[in-house]
């Protein structure tokens, strides 16, 4: 009686162990099905890179987003032979219809205090969307300090100028003070100017009068000149005749011996039409038969060599 | 008759069957179309090889209209390349960009990875001859990730590297992308290894190690010679000259500029 009482309690023990047993691996397996979640390993992505010239602020797993919303990760951070670093970025397939290839990589801070993720500036809708292995521009985001700092800098001259600026005002050598005694003498001086500006009126209408009479001459002079041209061009048109005449019979005997020949060009020319299609279509079928087609090496599109010199200034 | 000599006949007989059946094989058959495209572009190379880059832009043009036409994808892609590097060659540095973003914002052709490798390059090397130093060095990661393993234009790309190092005033960095050019490209490609010479040469001068720059200098005139090309030859006079004044030579200085300035390029 004790024994059996025994055996099943060792029973009992047996199947809360097992219970206990698989409960433990059930939540095991929850939890690994959870992390697997949050990983995004159910998710189906292209992988797509961008190049920043240091890592600083960049993480592995840390989140992509796109308008605010969490479309990616940061899958590796690796540096590259040339010193710069590649990032690999994760995006969910969800989404990549909306980012172009034109579309920026820029790390940010959401907050003044806060974690800085990687947000993705959309680009132009016409261009082609991002796919596996494409590669963003990167630009680092300004953070509050930087942007108080880029500040004092812009502000910094510009006090300095103000400053520089109501200390010139007020020195007696400086140039405004200079300017304003200038402005003064000028306005003396000009009273003067108008005064001889209305005497050179006058003597102006003198020297007019003067002018008109040499301006007469002048063109007495042209009428003489044109009186001898007047003589001599019906010369130059007589011997301008004679020369159309000579050029005129050349041309005679040109169309003649162009129509001596008329009859017999067409055929000739026809002939050697034929004459060139046949020795084309001989070579054409040459170049296709055996053992002939091996010597024609076939056309085929090639790429143009790649220049990669680009002299350092134009000579 | 023996069995051997049966034997032998026979073996005799079958040879001669494969031989012919070999020699009888004919090529792949091409469309109408497709042969025009190939020769239009087979005569645009030509033209371009002596200079007469006119006459390859227009045949170069006449492949790429035919290839549209039946959507040659690789035609295509080697056109538009192709019609870039011309206007380029003929300073069209808006219709170059044209093409290459034609090729690489389409949207409905995925042209393959070595062509858009090749297109990220080109893309660079036209933005450094216009100055735009800023967008280079992206243009060349994309050529990176395009470009994988044994990508043909690797070499250039480091070439276009040192170039971009230089125009930073980095000789050190110049010279080491230059370096590794150098290696990649020996025994593959006679122009790039030359170009990485050019670059090795010039990144010595910046770092006043002017008997290193005027010994590359050398050799790398050299090299233009015996690949006849004028331009480069001329690049190489100048860059003597430079070499020869950094040194103090005046006068050998300005031989070499004499011999640069009699040099028709076009």
């Amino acid at each position: 009686m004790k024994l059996n009482l025994y055996n099943q309690r060792l029973l009992n023990i047996e199947q809360r162990t097992r219970r206990f047993m698989l409960g433990a691996l059930g939540a095991m397996l929850l939890v690994l099905l959870l992390i697997a979640v949050k990983q995004d390993y159910f998710v189906r992505s292209t992988t797509i890179y961008f190049f920043a010239p240091n890592a600083q602020g960049l993480s592995k797993g840390m989140a992509v987003k796109f308008i605010g919303f969490k479309v990616g990760s940061v899958q590796d951070v690796g540096m590259q032979p040339n010193a710069t670093v590649r990032v690999k970025v994760s995006l969910d397939d969800e989404y990549v219809h909306l980012i172009g290839l034109d579309a920026k990589a820029r790390l940010i801070k959401e907050a003044l205090v806060g974690e800085s993720v990687v947000e993705i500036i959309p680009g132009s809708q016409q261009v082609r969307q991002v796919t596996q292995n494409s590669v963003l521009e990167f630009e680092r985001g300004q953070d509050a300090s930087s942007i108080a700092e880029s500040m004092a800098a812009q502000l910094q001259p510009i006090l300095n100028d103000m400053r520089q600026i109501t200390a010139g005002i007020n020195d007696p050598k400086g140039d405004i003070q200079q300017t304003l005694k200038n402005l003064n003498q000028v306005t003396g001086e000009l009273r003067e100017t108008v005064r001889q500006f209305t005497q050179l009126g006058v003597s102006g209408n003198q020297k007019l009068e003067l002018v008109h009479g040499k301006l007469d001459k002048a063109l007495d002079s042209v009428n003489t000149n044109l009186e001898v041209m007047d003589r001599s061009i019906p010369r130059l048109v007589e011997k301008a005749d004679a020369t159309l005449d000579n050029v005129q019979s050349a041309t005679a005997d040109i169309k003649r011996m162009t129509a001596e020949s008329a009859g017999e060009l067409p055929s000739f020319i026809h002939n050697t039409n034929a004459l060139v299609q046949d020795s084309q279509e001989m070579m054409d079928g040459a170049k296709q038969s055996w053992p002939f087609n091996g010597w024609f090496s076939r056309p085929e599109a090639e790429l143009l060599p790649v220049d990669g010199y680009v002299p350092p200034v134009k000579p | 008759m023996s069995m051997w000599w049966r034997y032998l006949l026979l073996t005799l007989q079958i040879g001669c069957v494969a031989l012919l059946t070999a020699c009888g094989q004919s090529e792949p058959m091409r469309n109408v179309r497709l042969e025009q495209a190939a020769d239009h572009s087979h005569r645009a190379q030509r033209a371009f090889e002596r200079g007469d880059y006119l006459t390859a832009m227009k045949r170069y043009e006449a492949a790429f209209e035919l290839d549209v036409a039946l959507e040659n994808e690789e035609g295509i892609a080697i056109d538009a390349l192709n019609l870039a590097r011309v206007n380029q060659m003929l300073g069209r540095t808006e219709q170059a960009h044209a093409y290459l973003d034609g090729l690489l914002q389409d949207r409905a052709i995925r042209y393959a990875d070595k062509y858009l490798a090749v297109a990220a390059l080109r893309k660079s090397l036209l933005m450094l001859e216009q100055g735009d130093t800023k967008v280079v060095a992206a243009w060349l990661d994309k050529a990176v990730v395009w470009c994988g393993k044994d990508c043909a234009v690797e070499g250039a790309i480091d070439n276009v590297r040192a170039a971009l190092a230089l125009r930073e005033g980095d000789a050190v960095r110049a010279a080491q992308w230059a370096e590794r050019a150098m290696s990649e490209t020996k025994d593959s490609s006679s122009l790039e290894y030359a170009n990485a010479l050019r670059y090795l040469a010039e990144a010595r001068l910046m770092s006043g190690e002017h008997a290193v720059a005027a010994r590359v200098a050398d050799e790398v005139l050299a090299l233009d010679k015996a690949m006849g090309a004028p331009e480069k030859i001329k690049l190489d006079l100048l860059l003597n000259a430079r070499v020869h004044a950094g040194m103090g030579d005046t006068d050998e200085a300005a031989r070499f500029n004499e011999r640069a300035s009699r040099i028709r390029t076009r």
